[in-house]
């Protein structure tokens, strides 16, 4: 009993020891032996992940179906009314977004985010702990994939890249404290910087001087401001709430972002954003 | 009577390889940690995400003892790091050997037989995980959410975990039985 007692002890030591001196490499950035480790146990979780959400989702679709039936015929005649006047509206916005690629070329200006190249995703995992607001998608490095690129979907802005393996990518959400945006209210006349506050929270809009003249249900999109890694004009949210200390000099704004990130599912990466993006532009 | 035999000679045949100790404990803590962050994060308890790796370590640990609970809690902990993005690598491993080997050292002193004895412990236990988490983390200089968001979600994480261990105390003394050395007599 007191050899294993002792054995338990020794081991306690070494393994904290050891914590400790990953922490340290870890936090000084010298992460190169650290990533291969880390390369290694993600592809060995990853088929399991894969595997479980393959499994689980059209059982995850049927139930919430079942209490959708009574609404569903409604919805459907609804939409069907909507497609037809959409259709309209589709035809007339290719025209227009052509066009405005046309002029944007005539007069050099970057392309527009929603003319970008793009790859479709899906969500297969979520980051294990509470307090990251993470996901896995299930494209990576070998469909172009880069760190630093901009993820959006229908609504708008979902996060960025912040790791790649070969064949799945990790997002960073907007709305992880450690998620961020430069962004620019309506016109562009007010910029700041958008981050996040953790899920089911609002986001908040920093850095905006107090005689700012800004109004809740105002536009907040993405702004190249400052060298943001995001292309401008992604939708971000509307202002929900305008406050802040009266000795402050700065406002203190509230963001509720247009995506829905308690159900994320599909997303597109824009393969033209990232940081490999702002050093090609620079060098030509 | 023929069931439990035949389940010890199982067990003592597994014990003879000598890996299968080890490979059904990397099996559970993968499995574990693929189920928390894919089917369990669509049930979920006012958004949070119930730590089920954690669990299966302090089961684990309580069942084992204090050298099996460093041992997972620190390669648990690690894998888990290793799949947060934007983290402090090796914090929660720090946390998850410290927890291991106290609730391998504790388990001498409670009866294993008790059902109320591990969920007790898995709900101590994941306060001080969850709780020491987040100092650490501000500690180090993360971005963190604010104090009340970080109460709600650790409590939360608290309550879910200590749900599950019924069900999930069970599941892993099945499989530690079959895999357990038979020269480790069991208290």
């Amino acid at each position: 009993m007191h050899r294993r007692k002792g054995r338990g002890r020794l081991l306690l030591l070494v393994f904290i020891a050891l914590s400790i001196l990953i922490i340290t490499v870890d936090f000084r950035g010298t992460s190169g032996p650290l990533e291969s480790v880390k390369d290694f146990s993600q592809a060995v979780i990853s088929p399991v992940q894969r595997g479980l959400s393959t499994v689980t989702r059209p059982i995850g679709n049927f139930f919430s179906s079942i209490g959708e039936l009574a609404d569903l015929r409604n919805e459907n005649d609804e939409l069907s009314a909507e497609v037809e006047s959409l259709r309209a509206e589709v035809d007339q916005a290719r025209d227009l977004t052509a066009e405005n690629v046309e002029l944007r070329e005539h007069l050099e200006l970057d392309e527009p985010w929603f003319a970008q190249d793009r790859v479709a995703a899906q969500v297969i995992a979520d980051a294990p702990g509470n307090f990251r607001w993470a996901v896995i998608i299930d494209k990576g490095k070998a469909d172009g994939i880069r760190t630093d690129m901009a993820v959006v979907n229908p609504d708008g802005l979902v996060g960025k890249i912040v790791h790649v393996d070969s064949h799945q990518a990790t997002v960073l959400l907007l709305i992880d404290p450690k998620g961020g945006a430069a962004a620019a209210v309506g016109d562009g006349e007010v910029t700041g910087l958008v981050s996040g506050n953790g899920g089911g929270e609002d986001l908040s809009l920093e850095f905006v001087a107090k005689e700012e003249e800004l109004e809740e249900g105002d536009r907040v999109v993405t702004s190249s401001f400052n060298q943001g890694i995001y292309p401008p004009g992604i939708p971000i949210g509307l202002i929900s709430s305008i406050g802040g200390d009266v000795r402050a000099a700065e406002l203190e704004v509230g963001v509720n972002p247009f995506v829905d990130f308690g159900d994320l599912n599909i997303m597109s990466v824009l393969l033209e954003t990232g940081a490999s993006a702002v050093r090609l532009g620079e060098a030509e | 009577m023929s069931v439990s035999a035949g389940r010890a000679r199982a067990g003592a045949v597994l014990s003879e390889i000598g890996f299968a100790r080890p490979f059904a404990l990397g099996v559970i803590m993968v499995v574990a940690l693929a189920l928390q962050s894919t089917i369990l994060t669509r049930a979920t308890i006012l958004g949070v995400t119930p730590q089920l790796l954690f669990v299966a370590v302090v089961c684990l640990a309580f069942l084992e003892g204090d050298t099996v609970g460093v041992v997972v809690g620190f390669s648990g902990g690690l894998l888990q790091d290793f799949l947060l993005p934007e983290s402090i690598v090796g914090l929660t491993a720090l946390l998850y050997t410290f927890i291991g080997y106290s609730v391998g050292t504790i388990r001498y002193y409670t009866s294993t037989e008790a059902v109320w004895t591990p969920v007790l412990t898995v709900a101590l236990a994941s306060a001080i995980a969850e709780g020491g988490y987040a100092l650490l983390s501000i500690l180090m200089g993360e971005n963190w959410v604010s104090l009340a968001d970080t109460a709600k979600i650790g409590g939360l994480v608290v309550l879910y975990n200590t749900l599950l261990t019924p069900f999930v105390f069970p599941l892993i003394r099945g499989i530690a039985d079959r895999v357990r050395p038979e020269r480790v007599i069991k208290l």
